[in-house]
């Protein structure tokens, strides 16, 4: 199958310190990969280099057959590519709405528009039912900046999918949510279209090994192994590296 | 009090005080109305400039008195002839209006351009420069201004009598006030408090970050342009003094003292700093106690500080904590 996303011997140097040394990934159209790592590993590096928030320091970024390598986060969208970011990044003075119209005009090009039209009224609609698939309904005019953790995560989430993008890339989203709220979030997950190619950074194993179909290990800034989520569970060196030998025992 | 019950309750406070204001020619002294409340409505559409940028686009500019002072300048050399300075170009005065505008917008798209990529202390720094810069421009260069400044502007036939200028003074400021709310919720606008909020986020979901922050600065210079133009025709005469360091730290006063987080505020800063400015002498005994009008800003720095402790969003924020206290106080201690 074709790759949407490819990174090519991608290294990212801040100063001395080298946070992804020389990384290669290739992802499908389609694929659910997910990647682990200690903190520290360069994972979130990894995802700001093909987000466009960070140009590498050598190697290459191509989506969708494109060099985006020094193209700045904002053509992204362009291309299909939608994220998340691991600390939710909603605009904390708009309400649930604005924030989800926000990512619809930005996707559809609406940006410097002086006036209100039906195109924006339509997309305001559209905001409430994509609030709705992530159950936000509730929250709709509520400022972004008095939501709850989990709810903020839920907002991100739902500002990358009003977009319908190609690639989605989710850092963390379980992250801070209670057992409930993974539950419903790995059926959201779950529920997306098989064409949509989802990248994820996840430290709770359970939600990335039953959402990724190839899991890629980190640590260092290296690629470590890839391989399936029964591959990677059984590996010793992911043991040793990440989830800690008592655990292999 | 719900949203809706508070934005009729604010929508019809504010149409009242419009018509109120549309009436007070026939109801106060000719000096009140064309020196007191002109200038308050000048001062007020120049400092809602700094209050749209500061709370929609998360920028505390310092250039708008330049902006401000750019279209008096203007003005005055493209509509005098056979002035003592400036270029005299002796163009009709409607013609030198759209030309003032025109370079007063073309210089806040490239002065915002330039600016749009700093962001906190340096843009606020950058934009000082950018009127300490304008003030020296004018200073120095003879052909356009010099420092004894343009003398003997007229204003056009239209606005003759002071009055009409009063009412110009008012629409203006309306149709800013209007315009700018109005745009809050549009997707400039929208798109604007996103780039306030997270100008990364912003990025990622496709906008031009920088182009929106010099648009807004743009849109911001425009206004300010019209609230010079008002200026110069109030005054008529313009000198570089009058947008040095001074006065540009006097506008954002202004907007302090009314609160930097309201449109409104403004206007109300301004209008308590005319207050201040015409009446502080006048007060009996205040020269007794010190209070000359050598130190008047001293008593500016003063009530700026008093604001600042009892309330850092201003008057109006004083003003909206009033109503919420009541209702508390009536659901007996209890959050509505």
């Amino acid at each position: 199958m074709a790759s949407v996303v490819q990174v090519r011997a991608v290294t990212v140097a801040f100063g001395g310190l080298r946070a992804l040394r020389g990384v290669d990934l290739d992802i499908a159209q389609g694929e659910r990969l997910a990647v682990i790592g200690p903190n520290g590993a360069g994972k979130t590096t990894l995802f700001n280099v093909i987000a466009g928030d960070i140009a590498p320091t050598a190697g290459a970024v191509v989506i969708r057959g494109q060099d985006c390598t020094y193209r700045p986060s904002r053509h992204r969208p362009r291309l299909g590519l939608a994220r998340t970011y691991q600390k939710a990044r909603a605009f904390s003075g708009l309400t649930v709405r604005e924030n989800i119209y926000l990512a619809l005009a930005g996707h559809r090009g609406r940006h410097r528009a002086l006036w209100r039209s039906p195109a924006d009224r339509a997309m305001s609609d559209e905001a409430g039912e994509v609030a709705d698939r992530v159950w936000l309904s509730a929250q709709l005019d509520t400022v972004a900046g008095e939501l709850a953790h989990g709810q903020r995560r839920q907002l991100e989430l739902a500002m990358a999918i009003a977009t319908r993008p190609d690639v989605m890339l989710l850092d963390e989203p379980a992250s801070g949510l209670s057992r409930g709220e993974r539950e419903r979030l790995v059926d959201l997950l779950e529920s997306f279209d098989e064409r949509l190619t989802l990248l994820l950074i996840e430290h709770d194993m359970d939600v990335a090994f039953r959402i990724a179909q190839r899991v890629v290990v980190m640590a260092d800034g290296e690629q470590v192994m890839a391989g399936t989520p029964e591959q990677v569970r059984a590996d010793p060196h992911v043991h040793r590296i990440y989830l800690g030998t008592e655990a292999a025992a | 009090m719900n949203l809706r019950e508070r934005v009729t309750g604010e929508t019809l406070a504010l149409a009242g005080l419009v018509l109120l204001l549309v009436l007070l020619p026939s109801l106060a002294t000719a000096f009140f109305v064309n020196f007191v409340m002109t200038q308050t409505l000048i001062l007020g559409l120049a400092a809602a400039t700094i209050v749209f940028l500061a709370r929609y686009g998360g920028m505390t500019s310092l250039a708008q008195l330049l902006m401000f002072g750019i279209a008096g300048f203007m003005f005055g050399n493209a509509a005098l002839d056979g002035g003592a300075r400036g270029l005299n170009l002796g163009w009709h005065p409607w013609a030198a209006v759209v030309f003032a505008i025109v370079v007063t917008t073309l210089v806040a798209f490239v002065l915002g351009a330039i600016a749009s990529r700093t962001t906190g202390i340096y843009f606020l720094m950058l934009t000082l420069v950018y009127g300490v810069i304008g003030y020296f421009v004018f200073a120095q260069i003879v052909e356009i201004s010099g420092p004894g400044g343009i003398t003997s502007i007229q204003r056009p036939d239209l606005l003759g009598p002071p009055v009409r200028l009063y009412y110009a003074g008012l629409l203006l400021s309306v149709l800013a006030y209007v315009g700018f709310r109005a745009i809050r919720r549009t997707a400039f606008g929208l798109a604007l408090q996103g780039v306030r909020d997270d100008p990364v986020r912003m990025a990622s979901l496709g906008f031009n970050v920088p182009l929106h922050r010099a648009l807004a600065f743009t849109l911001a210079g425009f206004a300010a342009g019209l609230a010079g133009l008002l200026n110069v025709w109030w005054n008529g005469q313009i000198d570089p003094a009058s947008i040095s360091i001074g006065p540009t730290l006097i506008l954002l006063i202004i907007a302090v003292i009314g609160g930097i987080s309201s449109l409104e505020g403004a206007w109300l800063g301004a209008f308590v700093y005319v207050l201040v400015f015409t009446y502080l002498r006048d007060l009996p005994l205040v020269d007794r106690i010190g209070i000359t009008e050598a130190r008047f800003n001293t008593v500016i720095g003063v009530i700026v500080l008093a604001i600042m402790v009892l309330s850092p969003e201003g008057l109006t924020g004083i003003a909206r904590r009033l109503p919420v206290r009541t209702t508390r106080k009536e659901l007996g201690g209890t959050r509505a």
